[in-house]
């Protein structure tokens, strides 16, 4: 079943408890690994929002990805990076325009969001429920006249 | 699916797989340093050896680099018995001649006890392995900057006529993927150098954070159809435009429903 992480901006105190677990889930080797998901300050109402991939329809880091190194999984819809594939050329890094794709220097790996395989920690740990997790339900279209 | 046995343990693989590929799978920790996945098996290495046999083959037994080797039905595959660990010791000596200063080459030798070479070590060693990881990735992502150059003895990692590659970007994929870490490069000020070939680095519009050249950039815009103003902000700046514009968004709708 295809998921999507749904953010809620209005709920988030930026606590990033979803950044804390977020590296514990992608740990390696025993050691944290780089948060793949920000929470920031947006600027307005003292508002919070955490950033992390929007899993685009027309992705940019794997438009930019010269090794085809990240792909979507079909099953879940999210765009996943396979570190065993990855040159390290920073394309990715440099190419997301919202930022998602990120160097991991501690490991020396590019990460990115992967919705945890389906099942996004981050949305488990989420104390305010800013982030959810909602399976996509297939809407039907009408057709364009 | 094809059904083989690795090590005494029976385990399935797709058919066409390579062992090596089967074998990283399951957990077993076999040495190979020009392999990658993001480019074809090569088998310049050697170091993935491993020991084959079938049941009908009557005790007979046959000694495949494991990258290259895709697998079969009924095989039977051991990867560290005594013969496989001497080939491998014999391959590990003769890249320490080649070699001697290499860290990475050293701690693999002595993993496999070897802790000396036997055979005279190379005046002037430079640690490249020559297993050409770097030139395949270089050609896997299009730009074929470097190549090997010469043969037997003479053979190095070059770009053409060892003057500053005209087609290379500066995107450090071959410094990245080399096993023995003997690619340099200097990032200095807003300059990139390697090959000798200077690069610029991009620095971020806001915090003049560098990730790649311009060159690179120019690259996958034009290959790509990336367009070329993603390149202008660094991730984390990109990141904090992404929070102000989905606050503004709230602040509309907030707006809207009051």
């Amino acid at each position: 079943m295809k998921q999507r992480l749904i953010v809620t901006p209005d709920l988030c105190t930026g606590c990033r408890t979803c950044e804390l677990a977020c590296a514990f889930a992608h740990s390696v080797k025993g050691k944290p690994g780089r948060s793949r998901i920000y929470p920031l300050p947006t600027g307005k109402h003292e508002m919070w929002t955490p950033v992390v991939c929007l899993h685009c329809d027309d992705p940019a880091c794997a438009k930019s990805c010269l090794v085809d190194a990240i792909t979507r999984n079909e099953e879940t819809g999210a765009m996943e990076l396979d570190n065993d594939k990855c040159v390290k050329c920073m394309a990715c890094v440099a190419a997301c325009p919202f930022g998602c794709s990120l160097h991991d220097a501690q490991h020396d790996l590019v990460v990115k969001c992967d919705l945890c395989g389906g099942d996004p920690v981050c949305a488990h740990f989420c104390p305010t429920k800013a982030l959810t997790c909602r399976p996509v339900i297939p809407t039907r279209r009408k057709a364009v006249v | 699916m094809v059904s083989l046995t690795i090590n005494g343990r029976v385990v399935q693989a797709n058919k066409g797989e390579m062992l090596l590929s089967v074998t990283r799978r399951e957990g077993i920790d076999i040495p190979a340093l020009c392999h990658h996945d993001a480019v074809e098996p090569f088998g310049a290495c050697r170091l993935c050896m491993v020991e084959i046999t079938k049941a009908e083959w009557d005790g007979w037994t046959n000694y495949v680099a494991a990258c290259l080797y895709p697998v079969e039905d009924g095989l039977i595959v051991q990867t560290h018995s005594s013969k496989v660990n001497e080939l491998r010791r014999t391959v590990l000596d003769l890249l320490l001649a080649r070699c001697p200063n290499s860290p990475e080459i050293r701690q693999l030798a002595a993993e496999y006890g070897v802790t000396q070479t036997a055979y005279e070590e190379i005046p002037d060693a430079d640690n490249c392995i020559l297993c050409g990881l770097c030139t395949r990735v270089c050609e896997r992502l299009g730009f074929k900057a470097i190549s090997t150059v010469g043969r037997g003895h003479d053979k190095v990692v070059a770009p053409p006529l060892k003057e500053a590659p005209p087609d290379c970007v500066g995107c450090l994929s071959c410094a990245q993927v080399c096993p023995t870490n003997v690619i340099q490069y200097e990032d200095e000020g807003n300059k990139r150098t390697i090959w000798n070939k200077s690069f610029e680095l991009i620095a971020c519009k806001e915090c003049g954070k560098q990730t790649i050249t311009r060159d690179f950039a120019e690259a996958l815009s034009s290959q790509r159809n990336i367009p070329e103003d993603y390149f202008e902000l660094c991730d984390e700046c990109h990141r904090r435009e992404l929070s102000v514009k989905m606050g503004s968004i709230v602040s509309w709708s907030r707006e809207a429903a009051s």
